[in-house]
Parts: C-alpha cells; structure tokens; sequence
C-alpha cells in the first residue's frame, strides 16, 4: 500500500460524510449567536441608560462630574478572559491551551474601546513602532510564573492616535498556544507567519 | 518568511459553506467519534462562523477556524459534562465495534480508527492537508510552523495510518 493509495483512502472516507443542514439553518442559527452576544451588551447599556437617567432626575449629574463612566464587567471565554476596570483599563488573560477565536477577542476589546487587530498564525508589527507601548500595556505578576495563562492589562487611553494592538495567535509543536502583542501603525505594518520565538523589542508574548 | 500586509477579499459565506461542511463535518468526526455530536458542533462552529464572517473570511484558512471552533466547543462541553468523549476508542468510531464489516455503513471503522492513532501535531496536518484540502504553505501558516515540518509530519502520518491499514488489509 503506497502513499497515494492511503490518501486515497482517507479521502474516500470523506467523502461519503454529508452535511445535510442547509446554509438557512446555519444562517438562522448564527442570528441566534449573535443575539447571545447582543443581549448582554444591551443590557449594560439599558443599565447605564437607567442609571443616567436616575441621576439626572436626581440632579447629581453635577455632583458626579463629566468623568466617563466605566464599569467593572468580566467576559470568559475558552481562550480569554477580559475584565474591565473602573479607571478604565482591562486586564486580558489568555488561556494558551486553548487557540484564540480572531472575531469574538476583537469584539470584546472593541467594546472595551481597545482597538486590536487579531491574528492566527500570523504576527504584524510595525517598524519603527510608535512610541509609548510600555504605557499601554503592564503586566501583574511574575512573567516567571510557570501557570497555563498569564495577563496583560491594557490601557486604551495610551492609546496613540492611528494605533492599535497587533496579537498575532500560533500553534506550537506541543498544541499550546502562543500569541504576541505589539502596538503598531495601522497605516505602516508588515505580517510574518513564522511564529516569532522571542517577544518582540515593542511586545510582549503570552503562552 | 515576512510580506506586506495586502488584505483580502471576503469569501461568500453561503458559497464557503457549500464547498466545506462535508470536509469539517468528516474531520471533526474523527475526533468526536459520534456523528450526531459532531453534526451539531459543527453547525454551531459555522453559526459563529456566520456571526463574525467579516473576520473570519479573512482568516489564512476558514474551514480550519470552523473545524478549531468546533472542536474547542467539544472539549467545553467535555469538561462541563466531565465524561470522556474527546476522543473515541480505536474501532469505535462511527459507532462501528472493531472489526465490524462496514458493509451496513458507508464508513470504513478501520481507517476511521487509524485516523486517531497519530500524534496530536500529525492528526492537525492530516486534517489541513488530507482532509480540508490545504496546500502546504497554507497548512504552514495555520499551524504556525514551516512548510518542510508540515511535509516530514504528514509523511509519519501517512507510514502510521498505512501500519494501521495493512495487516487489516492483508487479511482480506
């Protein structure tokens, strides 16, 4: 049995497995996903809403100051968890045994207001790298602990005008994942797929 | 391997659909071993898919961010179940005991067996290359490693699933 004749096999065995769900049920079930992540997004705000409103109708909206308001909210997924701070920072841990998911990871800091670009197997970095990383991101704990997740927290208000966080997601030899985060230009940026082994000189690496 | 940033054009979900459910449903069959579980993780991996199509259909290979999803919400559901079900016992697959003629299924449990028994890094690249149809570079670039350990992985992937094809083989 050569090579081709066990490819072909394999892909024989494929090939008799059928999808039988139509693109509308799929279609119908992604609007359900989408609500799932609507609803609690509503909720916050329908909560801030109300409580503006309480406050103006209480006429503190001047005892409280112009100050945006921001809440401590926490969001878990497989492959992250992102809390959000009063002072309006958000602390990001990333599960390395799990693979990040680009578009949910990107929503979230989005609401958070922290611009990112996510990517998987690929990594983007600008050179040179705007000034000030070091401002928006820092790290709680050792960088020496040996635990399966570690954290960055994040402060989008360092956030220089036209930049965002580059997190650039590969898969190692041993399944764990390993995902490294630079600032970069949105304007000037070049992407490498080869999985960086060292955390870049404007970053840090997770996992 | 560095390049410039260009962007992509987006995919037509409706169309990516079409041309890769089979393919993920088979290769997260293969992991699950139940083919109404694996039915069902991978119409919610492309639900999500569909939710977020924007990002995704930039992703370097979508069907492999489906068939990671799907196979991320099985190990979810493993760990709320805490059963085993990750991975199915060799011969099991499909529901078929070993040894079982699969004159009554349209899938052989022999090779579906034989899918299970390479490493972790190996089954990765046979589900890429074999299974979803991914060049080399593209499998490279998924997995995050270079195009001639994606060749040397699927070339032990492919000695492993012959071993485990031709002593059945030879009894025929």
């Amino acid at each position: 049995m050569n090579d081709d004749e066990v490819i072909t096999a394999v892909r024989e065995q494929r090939d008799k497995v059928h999808s039988h769900t139509s693109v509308d049920q799929i279609i119908s079930r992604g609007r359900t996903v989408r609500a799932r992540r609507w609803i609690p997004g509503a909720v916050t705000a329908l909560a801030v809403v109300a409580a503006a409103g309480t406050a103006l109708a209480l006429g503190l909206a001047g005892v409280l100051g112009a100050a945006p308001a921001h809440s401590t909210d926490t969001i878990r997924t497989m492959a992250f968890t992102l809390v959000r701070h009063p002072n309006g920072t958000a602390t990001l841990t990333i599960n390395r045994n799990v693979l990040l998911e680009p578009g949910t990871l990107q929503r979230d800091l989005a609401r958070d207001g922290i611009r990112a670009m996510i990517t998987v197997g690929r990594f983007c970095s600008s050179d040179p790298a705007p000034a000030g990383w070091t401002k928006v991101m820092s790290f709680p704990g050792s960088p020496a602990d040996p635990g399966p997740v570690r954290s960055v927290v994040i402060n989008p208000a360092a956030m220089p005008a036209g930049t965002e966080l580059s997190f650039g997601s590969f898969q190692r030899a041993n399944g764990a994942a390993q995902t490294s985060v630079a600032l970069i230009d949105r304007r000037s940026y070049t992407c490498t797929s080869t999985a960086p082994t060292a955390p870049p000189p404007d970053g840090v690496m997770i996992g | 391997m560095r390049y410039v940033h260009v962007g992509t054009g987006q995919l037509d979900f409706a169309e990516f659909y079409r041309e890769s459910k089979d393919a993920c449903l088979f290769a997260v069959l293969v992991s699950v071993g139940d083919r109404d579980v694996a039915q069902d993780l991978v119409d919610e991996a492309f639900a999500r898919a569909w939710a977020s199509w924007r990002s995704v259909s930039r992703h370097p290979a979508p069907a492999a961010w489906v068939v990671r999803v799907a196979l991320n919400a099985s190990i979810s559901r493993w760990r709320k179940r805490r059963r085993e079900v990750s991975l199915p016992e060799p011969g099991k697959v499909a529901g078929l005991a070993a040894g079982q003629e699969a004159a009554d299924s349209p899938l052989d449990p022999r090779i579906m067996a034989a899918l299970t028994r390479p490493p972790a890094r190996q089954r990765q690249v046979v589900t890429m290359r074999l299974l979803l149809d991914l060049d080399t570079s593209r499998t490279a670039e998924v997995l995050g490693i270079s195009p001639s350990a994606v060749k040397a992985h699927l070339a032990r992937a492919i000695a492993t699933l012959r071993s485990g094809l031709i002593p059945e083989r030879q009894q025929e």
